[in-house]
């Protein structure tokens, strides 16, 4: 270290020219002697905030271009809200359509059931006095039968309904999947902020990203069930124009 | 093509699996096999002689496009019917499948008729093959 660099060098005049200002009993020379020393400081210690204040600079540009704070906070978020959201009309949706189909059902179940009830009282009643084969009682038994059919055929149908109905929990698994997938990702990047306050170097720290683990190009990537207010360009929905595309794209090769 | 025609249903979720099984069997279809993606159902396929694959897009691992096109790539099961059964419904999607080569393409949610329909229309135009 210089003579200049120690401190010494750099402080000695000052603090000389402050003690002769207080001996003096000068106020306005022991206030510019302060003043050059404040100055002196500065000067000293100005390139080291400069320094700090560039790399925490640097170190902000860094994560925020690896954290990709502008499109999570701009557009996966509210997407997110709007994923889950549409999961909430999904579910309920589904369970209505269940419980209709329940509350549908049961009236026919009581009614196959009440009907084979009759028959089986009436044959109790009667079967002794052999009425069975009375003219009567074959009729009431077809009628039942008949009406007991139809009525399983509804019930068939409502449980075809009721199976298809589950689907829900298919579609709102892919989107609450790429929901957590969000999530991780912003667990990460909280956490890399919490390293940045916290001084430490945040450039070896990974940052997850979503979709990443398909090579396909985006217009392929499989991106889940359509979500109301997100779009994700051209979507054909209709089962007639799925057809028309695929005659089209076949009649072409 | 009977009702004994062998079946592979590939879905990451078990409850379509399942939900797809049952309209199989309402349509009087029983010899279903099940596979919870393309790398599970790539070899059920390559050994086990079946005569339907029903598969969605979007699975972990290998997903459903990539199974089509290791199906069309395969002399053996290059002719198999594949039906795309999945939620996604992008343009461009629709248009890669059938550039593979897929036989049919349905979205989620769909319903039963619509499954039917699709079966019986693959079904028919290869046996007129």
């Amino acid at each position: 270290m210089s003579q200049a660099d120690s401190l010494h060098g750099r402080f000695r005049t000052h603090v000389s020219e402050l003690a002769d200002a207080l001996d003096a009993n000068d106020e306005a020379a022991f206030r510019g002697a302060f003043e050059r020393l404040r100055e002196q400081l500065n000067v000293e210690l100005n390139p080291e905030l400069r320094r700090l204040a560039a790399e925490a600079q640097s170190a902000m540009r860094r994560f925020r271009e690896r954290a990709r704070l502008e499109v999570l906070a701009d557009q996966e978020v509210p997407d997110a809200r709007k994923r889950l959201a549409h999961v909430v009309k999904l579910t309920e949706e589904a369970a209505h359509r269940t419980l209709d189909l329940v509350e549908q059902s049961s009236p026919l179940v009581d009614r196959t059931s009440l009907g084979a009830a009759q028959l089986v009282e009436e044959w109790g009643l009667h079967g002794s006095r052999q009425l069975a084969v009375s003219t009567m009682w074959p009729e009431r038994v077809i009628e039942t039968l008949e009406r007991t059919l139809k009525d399983s055929e509804h019930l068939k149908r409502h449980l075809s309904q009721m199976l298809l109905a589950q689907g829900y929990q298919d579609l709102s698994g892919q989107i609450i999947s790429s929901v957590i997938t969000l999530v991780i990702e912003l667990e990460s990047v909280l956490g890399q902020l919490v390293a940045l306050a916290n001084g430490e170097d945040t450039r070896r720290m990974p940052v997850l990203k979503l979709d990443s683990t398909q090579p396909m190009p985006e217009a392929l990537m499989a991106t889940g069930p359509q979500v109301p207010g997100i779009s994700r360009g051209i979507v054909v929905e209709d089962q007639a124009d799925i057809d028309a595309l695929l005659a089209s794209v076949a009649a072409g090769k | 093509m009977s009702n004994a025609m062998k079946f592979l249903v590939v879905d990451d979720f078990s409850t379509m699996r399942r939900i797809v099984k049952g309209l199989l069997n309402e349509l009087g279809y029983s010899d279903i096999t099940e596979a919870d993606d393309g790398t599970t159902a790539l070899p059920l396929l390559k050994n086990g002689a079946f005569d339907f694959l029903i598969t969605d897009w979007n699975m972990p691992g290998m997903p459903g496009l990539d199974l089509l096109k290791a199906v069309r790539g395969d002399a053996k099961l290059a002719k198999l019917p594949v039906l795309m059964l999945t939620a996604e419904a992008k343009r461009e999607q629709i248009i890669e499948a059938a550039q593979a080569g897929v036989s049919g393409y349905v979205i989620k949610p769909f319903t039963a008729a619509t499954l039917k329909e699709k079966i019986d229309k693959i079904l028919a135009s290869k046996a007129a093959a």
